[in-house]
């Protein structure tokens, strides 16, 4: 296909998509604000983990504290200036963070991604434990059509994002990270500037997501929005659609999402079951994920391995 | 301040530390022979558990003795993952050449199926059983029959593994190993084994603690994730694959756990772990024994 026909095709979808939240009922914005969530959780994902091998166990971070900053000036501040805010606040904070954290390499800087998640979310717990806090509602939240769009929003801006991204100077850049980080260095890629920039792109959009499904679930609760499930989702679906570009995380999310809504209400514990079983055969047997599958076998290009 | 230095206090930072250098002796093992990162292996604790519980509620065996069942069961789940999972990544190249962030989500994978099964057949509920409650005086400390049996029977199987470690010829090959794997296997060590019965040994060691454990804590399915995150602290402070490290590292956190709540509130436990986790390994990833090269 030429790509012009593409992003003709995907312009259509997008507005066929948005013009869906008119007259569709609540089950269905309920599932497409889903889909689109975790399309922008994965995306965001990919341009940290995916491009530049740094993979992160714990990018449910930012997330919960975008909806924690969100929650702090509800109220405030109009409710899409304060989903703003809390992406940039999040943004700021990750590259004083991302500063140290990204001098750890390797399996190093996985286990530390997933503890500076539980870090952060034991102390938020105990904060909110000397206010006398246990839950926050979230009262007059917009109605859900609004935030469907929104959610689309987001996941447009994320899939684009990584789309550019990766076909840019600061994508090769990434990429030449994850292959070899010495090498890269030595020929004069900025590759500490480069990773924390990353870094901070990768946290901007999970943090406004956060702050958007925190009104589509009325309720804040420090313990849910960090809880680990959410960044193990997001690796799950990048690792299965294929996490070395766009459309990969694409295919992952909307096949878990519907496995999700076929089993979560009733079965949650087989659905975890299920995701576990998924994401070891693809990383023993299809480390390539759907997408990479698919355009080895019938398109003979060949892609990298994440 | 002078409740810091009773011997109470220290009688429990024991407890604490001989357990977590029981169980961290497992994580080392694995990471050590195979660099395999284990996330599931605070699951091997809770299954242990179960197995001591069950044996406990519906057997009527006592702990000390179904601990040694709890070990046989993680080892053979140890043998089965190496042969199902493990020796497939561990013979491919492709996958080889990111082996430890591929484990990781391996073993992450492994977690949530063992944990959701373990809901799935004994409920979310927490439970506990009563074994050896009554109250021990030793001097001033108070202890339960069940803690104290827990301090002396870890002490002795710690030490036991220490040593077998050390001296065995198996435990030579598993030192080997952690040393140079291409330079064992030149010199006539079949790696394949050595790889499998560590795996085997490192998950029954951990099957036996949580047995101990489950003498004087309420068990859940989701108990393991705390001692896995302690361990992985563990073995971090002493140096990735460096066992006597990772046993001292052990010790050492216990009594920095206990007495920084004994500072601090019970609710501060976990910023506690996760706050040495996360500074060790931005300032000294190396660990604390570690010269100034990281493992990588």
């Amino acid at each position: 296909m030429k790509n012009s026909l593409k992003l003709v095709l995907a312009v259509v979808l997008c507005v066929f998509l948005a013009g869906v939240a008119g007259f569709a009922d609540e089950y269905i914005l309920g599932i497409g604000f889903t889909i689109f969530m975790y399309i922008a959780l994965a995306q965001s994902w990919v341009v940290l983990s995916g491009l530049t091998g740094y993979i992160s166990l714990g990018h449910v971070v930012f997330f919960g504290s975008g909806a924690y900053v969100f929650i702090l000036i509800w109220g405030l501040v109009p409710v899409w200036l304060g989903v703003f805010c809390s992406g940039i606040v999040v943004g700021l904070v990750s590259l004083i963070v991302g500063y140290p954290v990204l001098r750890v390499r390797g399996p190093y800087f996985v286990i530390l991604s997933f503890g500076l998640a539980e870090l952060v979310k034991n102390l938020v717990l105990i904060n909110e434990a000397r206010m006398y806090v246990s839950m926050r509602p979230v009262f007059g939240a917009p109605a859900l059509y609004q935030l469907y769009t929104a959610m689309l929003l987001l996941a447009i801006i994320a899939t684009g994002l990584t789309y550019w991204i990766r076909r840019s100077r600061f994508g090769a850049g990434l990429r030449s990270i994850r292959e070899d980080e010495e090498a890269a260095e030595t020929i004069g890629v900025p590759v500490a500037k480069l990773k924390l920039l990353a870094f901070a792109i990768s946290g901007v959009i999970p943090a406004m997501v956060g702050a958007i499904f925190i009104m589509r679930s009325g309720i804040f609760q420090s313990g849910d929005a960090f809880t680990p499930i959410v960044s193990f989702t997001m690796v799950t679906m990048a690792i299965i659609g294929g996490s070395d570009d766009a459309p990969g995380p694409f295919l992952g999310v909307v096949f878990l999402v519907l496995l999700q809504e076929l089993l979560w209400v009733n079965w949650p514990e087989v659905y975890m079951i299920i995701l576990g079983i998924l994401l070891l055969g693809f990383v023993l047997f299809i480390p390539n994920g759907i997408y990479g599958w698919l355009s080895e076998k019938y398109f003979g290009n060949k892609k990298n391995v994440t | 301040m002078d409740s810091l230095l009773s011997p109470q206090l220290l009688a429990a930072a024991m407890i604490t530390g001989v357990l977590y250098a029981l169980i961290s002796l497992g994580l080392n093992l694995v990471y050590g022979t195979m660099r395999l990162l284990n996330v599931a292996h605070g699951d091997l604790v809770m299954i242990g558990a179960y197995v001591a519980f069950i044996a406990f509620s519906l057997l009527n065996i006592g702990p000390l003795v179904s601990m040694f069942g709890a070990a046989l069961i993680c080892g053979f789940l140890g043998w089965l993952s190496y042969k199902c999972v493990f020796q497939r990544l561990l013979s491919n190249g492709q996958l080889l050449s990111r082996l430890e962030e591929n484990s990781l989500l391996l073993f992450f994978a492994l977690s949530v199926i063992i944990q959701n099964l373990a809901i799935l057949f004994f409920s979310a509920d927490r439970r506990g059983y009563e074994y050896l409650s009554a109250i021990v005086e030793i001097g001033d400390v108070r202890l339960t029959g069940a803690r104290l049996t827990v301090l002396i029977v870890g002490a002795v199987i710690s030490a036991a593994v220490v040593f077998f470690l050390r001296f065995s010829l198996f435990g030579l090959a598993m030192n080997a190993l952690i040393q140079n794997r291409d330079a064992s296997a030149i010199v006539g060590i079949n790696v394949d084994r050595v790889q499998m019965s560590s795996l085997i040994f490192g998950f029954g060691i951990t099957g036996l603690a949580g047995a101990l454990i489950s003498m004087m804590e309420p068990i859940s399915p989701v108990m393991g994730f705390p001692y896995t995150m302690s361990a992985f602290v563990i073995i971090i402070l002493g140096g990735l694959g460096n066992l006597w490290g990772g046993f001292l590292a052990g010790l050492l956190l216990g009594v920095l756990e206990v007495y920084g709540v004994a500072l601090t509130g019970p609710e501060w436990r976990s910023v506690l772990v996760y706050g040495i986790f996360v500074l060790i390994l931005i300032f000294r990833p190396q660990g604390l024994l570690g010269s100034g090269k990281t493992a990588r």
